[in-house]
């Protein structure tokens, strides 16, 4: 069974890597038929007219499509993304750096988001019907239809601006250097406080639902009534029984939720100033960065990728427990 | 259990880190807030307002030009170099380079560095910014400055540049920063764009690059080697990335941040409450504008040339236009009156070359009814519309997204025309398809600014054969106004050039190929405790070696 | 018994409420359609070159209002859906279809109007301005034609008002009259101010929930900001239900290759960051309400497509599939008869959650600037414009924003509630 799974894994893996192949092709034909070049910022008095015609030639754009696209292929094979236009750094080297601050970020704002809602989902099926359970799934509601630019806005008018209480942007003090270790993470705490419960929010509500509602399903099953006459602890019964049940159908979830964290919570980021992925991509597009644009665009492809990967392994590793707990 | 002591530590880590940090630890230190992180600090590639900021502050040049306000005219004044002497006939310049001009590596800075640097900016193989501007030198077929009869060095801080016989050299044309040769001789030239020297600058300012966090901050330390040194004034500055513009303002009034620009003027008042921000402005270097597409772009298109716009190729019809548009209002009620209303391209700073009996076109919608049903304009079916010939006085007009001074006046010219009985549809455009359209000329009618040169420039913006004018996007077409800016391309004594720059205006006045707005104050923010700051047209973050700190 | 509050109610409310405060505009809409009919017979090239959309909407809205007693009595007998009880989501629901309806009538502005900015500009809610009524410049009423013309510009309100002034106060003296805007007095003569009963006329305009920079009226703008994001909440839907249900069911046929090459397509685009790919699109074809629309519903597909795509596959080889096909059933018969049966209910699940995804991504963009421009009001822009006013004006940011999120909750809580009444595994 195992290998089976894994082959079913490795062939979905292939095909995935196929299309995501497929669509960063897409991607560099559309931005090059799309108004608007990589030479519109020298467009100025600032600048001769010889500059663009001697850009435009160094950035190989007035040769025919295929030809670069051709060009494009080879290049990717061999594993070189090219030079940003605009950093005049390796595009490797320019993904990292924002990178490795959307990884922080995303992991931190996922790991919180579990966390909670996985707390509260438990409490509430607990305290299922009372006050606790209605007034939170009515909360997880309003919150999860509350768009994260709103939400962003009112917590820097309110935290920041009124109460002055946390910081409005940026992820890291002007002394940064001279802390000591716990004064550095404190400082990243502080700066990332509001930003990470913008984000967080509608992915908590989301887990919450999800979460909650499955639980609930589970604890209908016939087999919990069995378990239950037959004088199983609660306790015991939500740990080994009710809990992994619940969490299956949650995993493709999360699998999907931590891609869409992973590829840069946009908005986030553009309301608190923060250096991650999805400034860097938007930003990218609008400067017409090229080779900027389909790195970036390559390298969320495949952190979606295998995110998903992770999270299909998670499930097979628990289909296991789950087949073997059965039959005892 | 462990869940909740989790949720106190943070809490506990914010408490002890609410006192840390403040302005007391750093007195000499300015922060100063930026939309956007810089690219590089070389400024053979600064290309924005922010990097060519950063990098000047970075690499001196052999002169320092300054603003005089009351000439309304630049004025240099030495810096590496103590002096310079023209030859009789322009044809040559000498410099005299001052000797004790260290780089931050404690290399000596000499005339090789200045030779080196000219060559680069004009080398194809490096794609400088300054690429192609050097039509005053001896060049190659490829631009590219020839260094054996442009340059005779005559020892370490003498040097004699010889230009093109013919040409008219001016001094801003030959002075630029000076990047060290010993740094940048190592690289191949093409390898100079991605070499680690441009994010690790050596330079020859008073400033040295302490540390660069990538999108976060760029901060600079003083050389205290430099000839400029000061140690009274600041020591230490800061450029913080803050592109949301809410969060550089609450900053600025929370003292996070010491100096901002470009507030808006709605937060004015905001600021002023605040009582640790000072506001100064820099007037007159960019100015909006309605453009109308003097010609028809679909012949054009087409290949077939020149043909007047069958909207707006008339000069009648676009007077009409800026007197049917309440710039008043937008004025007053947007700008709060910081600004004035614009007639002309030239701008008010130039004292002496502004034309101010120019009479404005004012607001009178009535009078432009007027002009526009002489010129055969009026609603024969009752649609609401004015039509002549079958043809109905609608359009599009464009204007770039996320720029909220343009929609707030694209709403008002849009109800402006409307009263006059002109249909009008405006479409927001992402910045990268306008310039597109700007470049094939696709659009009829736009809204944009222009952010005016020092010292001033005219053909690039209004000459009538458009392979010179490439920002000549409404195509205007005046073979008189042509024959001025040529005479102004020569050599001549101020009193001509006023002379010349008076008749331009008036010819561009007559033939209003754009509706001219109002030219728009760049406000600054000031923490009250810096001193002088300096800031005038040129910018706010210049000499920034002068600045100190008043405790 | 308790009352329960049902939707035939809320409708018999507000049909009630409308006639009490919109009663003489209801008379002024009614006599512009039988005008409009008039000259129709007697000026048909006039009245078509005359046909625009603000005319077809307030005389659609006017026939649709009278109708609507007339629904209430016949179907109040058999329709489930005007007998299901009252709670905050259906509320919100059906007031924002009203909205979307009746626009002119709930109310009689523009949403572009605006005028002397000085006075109207970032007014707080419930403030009130005079407004100075001038002499209408006559025009000698010759054509019917005309009169007609005239009238209609009477009733459907342009973005521009050359006949009233807004002041502060009125003086008269002997020949002119002084009025105040503000701080600032100007004259004017006697001649152009409408005079009734010896004195000037002067009404006094109320903007119920504030006006925004440039003075217009938020209440207008945001029952007109509803059209839109329901327009674009629909239009999307529609574009992801083709899109999903032809996919899906050629996946599901054909099977094999072009499933894997789907299925792959779905579960990238399922997780990619859509935002890159509208911005892209956005940049290409110009943010206007179309390319939104279009953009939004290519962002939505993928749920819709695995639903179908499972059933299809399900059933694919299900004997009565087989029969039906043996006994010469086109696919297309199959697919009409058979499947969409069975999917029908998961899929109209999906479509409400995705109704709402729409509509705060289509805010979001319009946070972003990338909306459907300026020439339509829409929530999301009013919020990010109303972001830079936050300390001055709190309304234009406060209203949007909580009704933007009554919205998004609502959809999403009749979303959930049909799955329960749907599947009846979840007890609630």
């Amino acid at each position: 069974m195992n290998k089976e799974f894994l082959k079913a894994l490795l062939k979905r893996i292939i095909s995935s890597l196929i299309t995501l192949f497929l669509l960063i092709s897409l991607l560099f034909i559309l931005i090059r038929l799309s108004p608007g070049d990589p030479t519109q910022k020298f467009l100025s008095a600032e600048f001769s007219p010889e500059l663009i015609k001697k850009v435009t030639a160094d950035f190989k754009l007035d040769q025919p499509l295929y030809e670069q696209y051709i060009n494009f292929v080879v290049n990717i094979f061999k594993g070189d993304l090219g030079i940003s236009y605009n950093y005049r750094m390796p595009v490797l080297s320019v993904v990292w750096q924002f990178l490795s601050f959307t990884l922080l970020f995303a992991s931190l704002s996922f790991l919180i988001q579990i966390i909670i809602s996985f707390y509260l989902s438990i409490k509430s099926i607990r305290k299922k019907g009372t006050a606790f359970d209605k007034v939170v799934s009515k909360l997880s509601l309003i919150v999860y239809a509350t768009p994260a630019f709103v939400l962003g806005v009112f917590l820097i008018y309110l935290f920041s601006v009124q109460l002055n209480l946390f910081p409005s942007s940026g992820s890291k003090s002007l002394d940064f250097d001279s802390f000591s270790i716990a004064g550095k993470i404190g400082d990243y705490f502080w700066h990332l406080t509001l930003p990470i419960i913008t984000l967080s929010s509608a992915g908590i509500a989301m887990f919450y639902k999800y979460l909650r509602d499955n639980l609930d399903e589970t604890y209908q099953q016939p087999f919990i009534l069995n378990l239950r006459a037959s004088g199983y602890d609660e306790k015991v019964i939500l740990k080994k029984h009710v809990l992994p049940n619940a969490i299956r159908p949650l995993i493709s979830v999360a699998g999907i939720e931590l891609g869409i964290l992973l590829g840069g919570a946009l908005i986030t980021e553009i309301i608190f100033g923060l250096p991650g992925m999805g400034r860097l991509m938007l930003n990218s597009i609008f400067e017409r960065d090229y080779p900027l644009v389909i790195g970036c665009a390559l390298t969320a492809g495949l952190i979606i990728i295998i995110s998903n990967f992770i999270a299909d392994l998670i499930k097979m590793k628990l289909d296991k427990r789950m087949i073997k707990g059965l039959m005892n | 259990m462990i869940r909740k002591s989790l949720f106190l530590l943070p809490i506990l880590l914010i408490a002890l880190l609410s006192s840390c940090g403040t302005k007391t630890e750093h007195p000499n230190r300015v922060v100063i807030g930026i939309p956007s992180d810089v690219n590089t600090f070389n400024p053979l590639f600064a290309s924005s307002v922010d990097e060519g900021q950063v990098t000047e502050l970075l690499y001196l040049s052999l002169a320092d030009f300054r603003w005089n306000e009351n000439l309304g005219e630049l004025e240099a004044h030495p810096m590496l170099a103590n002096s310079w002497k023209w030859a009789e006939d322009s044809s040559s310049i000498t410099f005299y380079l001052r000797d004790d001009v260290m780089w931050s590596d404690s290399i000596p800075l000499t005339t090789e560095d200045v030779v080196f640097s000219l060559d680069v900016y004009s080398d194809p193989a490096v794609s400088s910014r300054l690429y192609g501007f050097f039509e005053d030198f001896y060049t190659d077929e490829e631009n590219h400055i020839d260094v054996k009869k442009s340059f005779i060095v005559q020892s370490d801080y003498e040097l004699q540049i010889n230009f093109k016989p013919g040409s008219t050299p001016k001094l801003i044309d030959v002075v630029h920063p000076v990047i060290p040769k010993h740094i940048f001789d190592k690289y191949d030239r093409k390898d100079i764009e991605t070499a680690d020297a441009n994010f690790n600058p050596v330079t020859n300012s008073p400033f040295v690059l302490k540390k660069w966090d990538r999108n976060q901050t760029i901060t600079l330390g003083v050389n205290e080697n430099s000839f400029l040194y000061n140690p009274e004034n600041i020591n230490e500055l800061i450029f913080k990335i803050i592109p949301d513009y809410t969060s550089r303002l609450t900053q600025l009034k929370k003292g996070e941040i010491d100096l901002m620009e470009l507030i808006a003027t709605e937060d004015i008042e905001e600021v002023k409450n605040s009582g640790i921000v000072e506001l100064m402005t820099i007037e007159g270097r960019e100015y909006d504008y309605v453009a109308w597409n003097n010609i028809d772009p679909n012949v054009y298109k087409d290949g077939g040339g020149i043909t007047p716009h069958k909207l707006f190729g008339k000069k009648e019809v676009r007077i009409a236009l800026t007197h049917a548009i309440n710039r008043k209002e937008i004025l007053e009620e947007y700008l709060y009156n910081y600004g004035e209303l614009a007639a002309t391209p030239i701008s008010p700073i130039f004292k002496t070359y502004i034309n101010s009996d120019i009479e404005q076109y004012n607001y009178d919608p009535e009078k432009a009814r007027k002009i526009l049903a002489k010129e055969g304009w009026r609603d024969s079916n009752n649609n609401g519309v004015i039509d002549k010939n079958g043809i109905e006085f609608e359009f599009t007009l464009n204007i770039p997204g996320g720029n909220p001074l343009r929609s707030y006046a694209s709403t008002i010219v849009k109800n402006n025309l409307n009263a006059v009985g002109i249909s009008i549809k405006v479409e927001t455009l992402e910045m990268g398809t306008l310039i597109d359209k700007l470049n094939s000329k696709s659009m009829d009618a736009w809204m944009a600014a222009w952010y005016i040169p020092i010292p001033i420039e005219l053909k690039v913006f209004w000459y009538s054969d458009l392979q010179y004018s490439p920002l000549n996007f409404a195509s205007y077409q005046n073979k008189k106004a042509d024959k001025i800016m040529d005479e102004l391309t020569k050599n001549s004594t101020m009193d001509k050039k006023k002379e010349l720059y008076f008749k331009f205006q008036e010819i561009l006045h007559e033939d209003e190929p754009i509706t001219f707005m109002y030219w728009k104050s760049n406000i600054v923010g000031v923490n009250e405790t810096l001193r002088n700051t300096g800031i005038g047209p040129f910018g706010a973050i210049t000499h920034c070696w002068e600045w100190s700190v008043e405790n | 018994m308790k009352f329960q509050p049902k939707i035939w109610h809320l409708l018999l409310f507000f049909w009630i409420t409308i006639i009490i405060f919109r009663f003489d505009l209801l008379i002024e809409l009614v006599v512009l359609w039988a005008r409009y009919f008039l000259l129709f017979i007697s000026d048909f090239k006039s009245a078509m070159q005359l046909l625009d959309f603000s005319l077809i909407d307030a005389i659609l809205s006017v026939k649709l209002f009278i109708i609507i007693p007339t629904i209430l009595f016949l179907f109040r007998k058999n329709n489930l859906w005007l007998k299901s009880s009252l709670n905050f989501s259906s509320l919100t629901l059906v007031l924002l279809l009203l909205a979307f309806i009746f626009a002119p009538i709930i109310t009689n502005e523009n949403p572009e109007f605006q005028k002397d900015l000085k006075m109207t500009k970032l007014l707080a809610p419930l403030s009130s301005v005079k407004v100075l009524h001038l002499n209408k410049k006559e025009n000698a009423q010759k054509s019917s034609l005309e009169k007609f013309i005239n009238y209609k510009n009477k009733i459907i309100k342009p973005s521009y008002n050359e006949d009233i002034i807004f002041v502060n106060n009125v003086e008269v003296k002997s020949d002119h009259i002084i009025y105040s805007q503000k701080n600032l007095q100007k004259e004017i003569n006697i001649s152009d101010v409408q005079i009734k009963n010896g004195i000037p006329f002067v009404t006094s305009k109320i903007f119920i929930l504030g006006t925004d920079e440039f003075g217009r009226d938020i209440f207008t703008r945001l029952i007109y900001g509803a059209r839109i994001s329901l327009l674009v909440g629909i239009g999307a839907v529609v574009v992801s239900l083709f899109m999903g249900l032809s996919f899906g069911f050629i996946a599901g046929f054909k099977g094999g290759f072009i499933d894997t090459i789907f299925s792959r397509l779905t579960d990238l685009f399922l997780a990619f960051p859509i935002i890159y790919f509208i911005v892209l699109i956005l940049a290409l074809f110009g943010n206007s309400l179309l390319s939104v629309i279009i953009v939004l519903g290519l962002s939505g597909w993928m749920g819709l497509f695995k639903i179908v795509k499972s059933e299809v596959l399900a059933e694919k080889n299900k004997d009565y599939i087989l029969t039906a096909g043996m006994l010469g059933q086109t696919n297309r018969k199959i697919l009409t008869k058979e499947i969409l049966p069975v999917i029908f209910v998961p899929i109209v699940v999906n479509i409400v959650f995705q109704f709402s995804n729409v509509i705060l991504a289509e805010s979001a963009l319009s946070y972003l600037g990338l909306g459907t421009g300026n020439s339509y009001p829409s929530w999301g822009a009013m919020i990010e414009s109303g972001q830079r006013y936050i300390m001055k004006a709190w309304w234009m940011i406060s209203f949007p924003g909580l009704i933007l999120i009554a919205t998004l909750f609502s959809a999403n809580d009749f979303g959930k509630r049909l799955n329960e009444t749907i599947n009846p595994g979840i007890q609630k």
